[in-house]
């Protein structure tokens, strides 16, 4: 079998996605043996250009972590869509908008008012913000539009899968890897990690789903056989996809729900409010009015990954 | 907790009822959807910009 040519790429990420890929230790010998890769711009010196000049459908597979949030980030999508023959959908940010997405709840104006103009530790009194097009002496400089949405990858291309995970755990990874040696790919638009909710793959002893207090992480040291929800703790895991092998919660942490809605759940958040609103013990108004105190930022906590692919996708920007 | 969630969302609090009505109390049922329906109506449709690119 002639060697699979293999390209990478990252959009609105931290790193991490291509970081989990090296993750794999010595099996990254074994994707060398599988496949030439042809464009990873965060360990190989390739060129947008490069990718430019390959033919339509030239590249077999394309992994593509982070989400959509700059005219440069859309141009590529688009060029290793057409470049690709399997395109994946690589983390959660490519996935549900990831960390990044969070900035759904603010816009562009914010962001730019905050990080150029208002953040203690600017000196500009001219109130200078980046501009896409700028003309200097030696000509005209450009820089990416940032966009006031951040999108998924599968909200701007045709994706085939999904890996989700923030990131992708090394068994998810060699399980695509191996899908593609031995030609054994799942239908197209799968998601390929578990069925199952984590709560289902998790081990812990799980009693009576009640509490009358929620707690943040900080605050107390859960028992570490007991479900962490019934601790008090807000885990997602009953609204997540399985398939990450538990991880955060077998270190007694709880599930931060970066698989996303398992199958069958359309938002991840609305899922996660009816069910910890459902299992807090109240006794009439004042409980509830506790309750909502406890929970700091619903928004961040319910759609922390997942805001992209939410029923809201954003906030509503307010009439002035 | 819904309510603080929309609110982060900036959704209207008007936009959101919750009430209980028992089934026998079909009339209440009727005039309370009635209300909702002519609260959200005078509203108007949500200003949402949701996939595109600018604000």
């Amino acid at each position: 079998m002639a060697k699979l040519k293999l390209a990478l790429y990252w959009a609105a990420a931290c790193g991490g996605c291509d970081v989990a890929v090296l993750d794999i230790n010595e099996k990254i010998l074994d994707v060398a043996k599988l496949a030439d890769i042809v464009f990873w711009p965060i360990a190989l010196d390739f060129k947008y250009h490069h990718v430019e000049a390959m033919p339509d459908k030239s590249v077999d597979v394309c992994l593509f972590n982070g989400a959509i949030r700059s005219s440069e980030q859309e141009h590529i999508a688009k060029m290793l869509r057409s470049k690709s023959k399997v395109l994946v959908s690589f983390g959660s940010c490519a996935c549900f908008g990831g960390i990044p997405a969070l900035a759904n709840l603010t816009t562009r104006a914010e962001i730019m008012e905050r990080a150029y103009i208002e953040a203690p530790s600017n000196e500009n009194p001219n109130k200078t913000l980046p501009q896409t097009k700028v003309s200097v002496p030696e000509g005209e400089l450009t820089l990416p539009e940032l966009y006031d949405n951040v999108l998924t990858l599968a909200q701007v291309v045709p994706v085939e899968y999904f890996v989700p995970g923030c990131p992708p755990t090394v068994d998810l990874i060699l399980k695509v890897v191996n899908a593609l040696a031995t030609n054994s790919l799942p239908p197209v638009g799968a998601t390929i990690a578990s069925d199952k909710t984590l709560c289902d793959e998790c081990d812990r002893k799980k009693e009576k789903k009640m509490i009358s207090r929620i707690y943040r992480t900080h605050e107390i040291i859960p028992d570490p056989e007991r479900c962490l929800l019934e601790q008090g703790l807000l885990c997602m895991g009953s609204a997540t996809r399985g398939g990450c092998g538990a991880l955060c919660v077998k270190v007694n942490i709880p599930c931060r729900g970066c698989f996303g809605p398992p199958a069958g759940v359309f938002d991840q958040g609305a899922k996660l409010v009816s069910s910890i609103a459902s299992i807090y013990q109240t006794n009439g108004k004042q409980d509830i009015e506790k309750m909502v105190n406890e929970l700091v930022d619903p928004a961040g906590t319910f759609y922390r990954f997942g805001m992209s692919v939410s029923m809201l996708k954003r906030r509503i920007p307010q009439k002035t | 907790m819904l309510k603080k969630m929309l609110e982060q969302f900036g959704i209207d609090e008007k936009r959101l009822m919750l009430e209980w009505v028992s089934a026998s109390e079909g009339d209440r049922f009727a005039s309370i959807v009635n209300n909702m329906t002519e609260q959200v109506r005078a509203l108007g449709p949500l200003n949402w910009n949701q996939g595109g690119k600018h604000g």
